[in-house]
């Protein structure tokens, strides 16, 4: 799969319109300066030599060079992807938080005043945009009331970390720097509501429709009538089994969410990949493109595994054969 | 427990509303937001406004741009002097000039600088690169540089303060693999400039702070400690920075967020006339628009106060395909103006006498200004039965367009800044040799002109030159390649406290001059 992602990507990158290494030598370079950056990018070679030169490095995790930043795309991936993944994880942990307690609540009181107030949440935070309410939190929390930062991820005044993991919060917490992970954590209250928010709409509509299913299924009319408490019920045997769609849709959500939140990103000036990877769109400049595509092609197949592995521990039955 | 609380506290101030502007010990840091990052600072390499705005700070160069209209004032050089063909220049250099590592700047410094820019080839190397060889470069002593060009070349010291001077030693210290110190020097700096780095990081925040011992000197003891150039890349989120005081300057800003803010309180709007022109090149070699009374006829249909109102009235239109601060400038009579009759005239005389053809209009996609301008031409070329077909593009797309003769549109949206205020920096956007730049995709031709361009720049005094770039404005503008439309004006938003501020056109887009201001407030 990530063999034919980066067939396709290097195949569009290369045909579509624009020179990147004008681009990069800037509007008023001679040809010769042109050329001087085809020359050190070999953008001057056949592209099936380039591609086999790039496979190769690839191979031995060399991703290119960005024409943009000048430094290579490892590195770049490497300062980037780290900002995008505490970000979504962090929106992603609280929809989930949120949303399946919300879809179950939603489910048990059907019809009742919980669960209109779930479906307005949920039909919310499908129809608003992310940017327009990310600046709207912005106008009323940072700007006119003042109680969160308008964006970055640290205060101005505020150095990072030693970079041991490059994760902000756990660099953070390993340097016992408690005033910068407060800092970090403030400066991530606006951008992680504003990302959740359509992950929770979901995870909140998918989830009350399984519950609602799962709960009209035999086997619990069945408890029911034997005199098991409703908790116990919902906790114990609905929630699993409706559990399982709903873990497809977050993994697949997760995947996708980490492969660069752009317009949170703008709008919260988070340094994650998305921002990266249009930077280096806008610029034609291929190689980032190509790097960011198979780390989200990674990101979706280690999305999918993950939740592979959930359901085993959901659902005994599809736990490979000899297992506990 | 502790942690926790320790941890909660710390969200709620950073939650609070920041300080007009931030202090560090007795020093007053500025805080600038800016949409553009500062992809590498190497002065041999890149350059545009954010990274210029950098390299202005943290080197020097022989002679800077000063003030409105600019001048050319020394620097590194004390004083120059050429051979009256202007093939040799010496240039003396201040005797206290210094790099921040102590190490004086020197003439093999100076030569180190210009020899490795010409090398790489990359960045401000083409500004010279045609001129100038490495070994027309001498030290004639420690504090004397003498560069000997392969021709006459009058503009020579106009484009001197972008080639910036690094500390040799510095920088072949840290060469990894030949390269010449490009790695290290992408974030790190080897100058004598005004301003040393304290923190980088890249695509976040660029932090640099005074050099107090700075060589030439503070034109203010108020001058700001430091300054904190930030990323934000949203318009609302610059004006919200801006307003909450988290922010001293925002560059950037839409043209009806700049009107509102300098309304608030604390807040004020420098608004000056700049060089950078807007043009609607037209295609001069191929397509409809070969033919120059149709040209001529767009020119005099086109409503150019729309383009004022485009921009609430901070723009002045152009009386000149020259920009007003460019030395010889000279507004050419009767330059094109909104008169239909004219317009009729020419299309009468030209291939279309009926009109009856759709001309395309290449601009920036997501650019809503040029998006307007756009509709202003569907409303004025209608009237003469002309219709237009609007394409937005991203700029990469627009200048590989622009690129070719069979590929460039018909007519196409370009803002142009010249790097110089040499009057050759502009006309020779119009010679043959810039074809295939986006400034030159309209592919002018002529001959005449083209030779008046050619002797003008090899002519060492002014008094002679002059006259000839007034007749090299008259021809091009004669001849219709563009719509010549307006000079946008520069605004940043600032907060009152920040002072000092001066204006000059030749910088590009949001670059400002770090070293002359200051904070003056409680």
């Amino acid at each position: 799969m990530l063999f034919g992602l980066t067939c396709i990507t290097f195949t569009i990158s290369h045909i579509a319109p624009g020179d990147p290494a004008r681009l990069a030598a800037g509007p008023d370079a001679s040809a010769s300066m042109v050329e001087t950056i085809r020359v050190e990018y070999g953008l001057d070679r056949p592209l099936p030599i380039q591609f086999g030169h790039y496979l190769h490095g690839v191979v031995r995790g060399d991703l290119g060079r960005s024409l943009r930043t000048r430094e290579s795309v490892a590195s770049d991936l490497a300062r980037y992807f780290p900002n995008t993944f505490e970000l979504v994880t962090g929106a992603m942990l609280l929809a989930i938080g949120l949303g399946v307690p919300m879809g179950i609540l939603s489910a048990v009181y059907r019809d009742r005043w919980v669960d209109q107030m779930t479906r307005v949440v949920s039909v919310s935070g499908i129809a608003i945009p992310a940017f327009w309410l990310g600046l709207m939190l912005q106008l009323l929390l940072a700007l006119e009331l003042g109680l969160v930062p308008l964006g970055g991820r640290l205060g101005l005044m505020t150095a990072p970390p030693p970079p041991i993991t490059r994760l902000l919060y756990v660099d953070a917490l390993l340097a016992g720097q408690w005033r910068v992970l407060g800092d970090a954590l403030a400066h991530a209250v606006l951008p992680t509501v504003t990302l959740c928010l359509p992950a929770l709409a979901a995870i909140v509509r998918v989830n009350r429709a399984e519950m609602l299913e799962v709960l009209k299924q035999d086997y619990i009319v069945n408890a029911r009538a034997q005199g098991v408490s409703e908790l116990r019920i919902v906790a114990r045997y609905a929630l699993k089994n409706a559990m399982i769609p709903t873990l497809a849709m977050i993994g697949l959500r997760y995947g996708w969410m980490l492969g660069g939140t752009v317009l949170v990103e703008t709008v919260f000036d988070w340094p994650g990949i998305g921002l990266y990877a249009v930077a280096s769109a806008v610029s034609s400049d291929f190689q980032p493109i190509m790097g960011v595509t198979l780390l989200i092609g990674l990101n979706f197949m280690l999305a999918n595994f993950l939740v592979d592995l959930a359901y085993g521990w959901l659902d005994p039955r599809v736990r490979p054969a000899g297992s506990a | 427990m502790r942690v926790l609380v320790t941890a909660i506290l710390a969200v709620l101030v950073a939650a609070s509303p920041a300080a007009a502007f931030e202090r560090v010990g007795d020093r007053k840091i500025l805080v600038f937001a800016g949409r553009q990052e500062v992809p590498t600072i190497d002065p041999s390499i890149k350059y545009d406004w954010s990274i210029r705005m950098a390299q202005q700070s943290l080197y020097d160069a022989l002679v800077k741009y000063v003030g409105n209209p600019p001048e050319i004032v020394p620097w590194l050089a004390e004083k120059w002097e050429s051979s009256p063909d202007a093939r040799v220049w010496t240039f003396h250099l201040a005797k206290n000039a210094k790099f921040h590592n102590g190490d004086p700047v020197t003439a093999e410094a100076v030569r180190f600088s210009f020899v490795r820019t010409l090398k790489l080839n990359q960045g401000p190397a083409w500004m010279l690169s045609d001129f100038l060889k490495e070994d027309g470069i001498k030290v004639v002593n420690e504090s004397t540089i003498q560069f000997n060009l392969t021709q006459s070349y009058a503009p020579f010291v106009s484009f001197l303060p972008w080639w910036y001077v690094m500390n040799p030693k510095q920088v072949m210290a840290n060469e990894q693999a030949g390269d010449m110190g490009q790695k290290w020097l992408t974030t790190n700096a080897a100058g004598s400039g005004p301003f040393k780095i304290k923190r980088w990081e890249q695509g976040v925040l660029y932090e640099l702070e005074a050099v107090d011992g700075y060589w030439k000197g503070w034109p203010s003891k108020d001058h700001i400690g430091g300054v904190l150039y930030k990323i934000v890349r949203e318009s609302a989120a610059q004006r919200a920075a801006l307003i909450r005081g988290e922010a001293d300057i925002a560059e950037g800003l839409s043209p009806e967020d700049f009107d509102q803010v300098a309304k608030m309180p604390g807040i004020a709007v420098p608004n000056f006339p700049g060089m950078t022109t807007f043009g609607i090149k037209m295609n001069t070699q191929n397509g409809a628009t070969k033919d120059a009374n149709l040209r001529k006829a767009i020119c005099y249909a086109f409503d150019y106060e729309s383009l004022v109102k485009i921009y609430n009235g901070n723009a002045v239109l152009q009386t000149s395909p020259f920009p007003n601060a460019t030395r010889g400038y000279a507004a050419v009579p009767g330059i094109y103006r909104q008169d239909l009759a004219k317009a009729k005239e020419f299309l009468a005389k030209s291939a279309y006498p009926n009109g009856g053809i759709e001309l395309e209009y290449v601009y920036v996609q997501g650019l809503e200004e040029e998006r307007k301008m756009g509709l202003v031409l569907i409303d004025n070329l209608q009237k003469l039965n002309i219709t237009v077909k609007m394409v937005p593009l991203i700029w990469p797309n627009m200048v590989a367009r622009g690129a070719k003769v069979e590929t460039s549109p018909e007519m196409m949206a370009v803002f142009t800044t010249p790097v110089s205020t040499d009057p050759d920096a502009v006309a020779y956007q119009y010679h043959k040799s810039s074809w295939g730049k986006y400034y030159g995709s309209s592919f002018y031709a002529n001959d005449g002109v083209w030779g008046l361009i050619d002797k003008a720049r090899t002519i060492a005094r002014w008094e002679e030159r002059a006259p000839i770039y007034a007749d090299i404005q008259r021809r091009i503008a004669a001849d219709a390649p563009e719509i010549f439309g307006m000079l946008a004006n520069r605004r940043w938003g600032m907060r009152d406290h920040v002072k000092g501020f001066v204006f000059s056109p030749v910088r590009l887009t949001g670059e400002v001059d770090l070293y002359t201001l200051a904070i003056v407030a409680k």
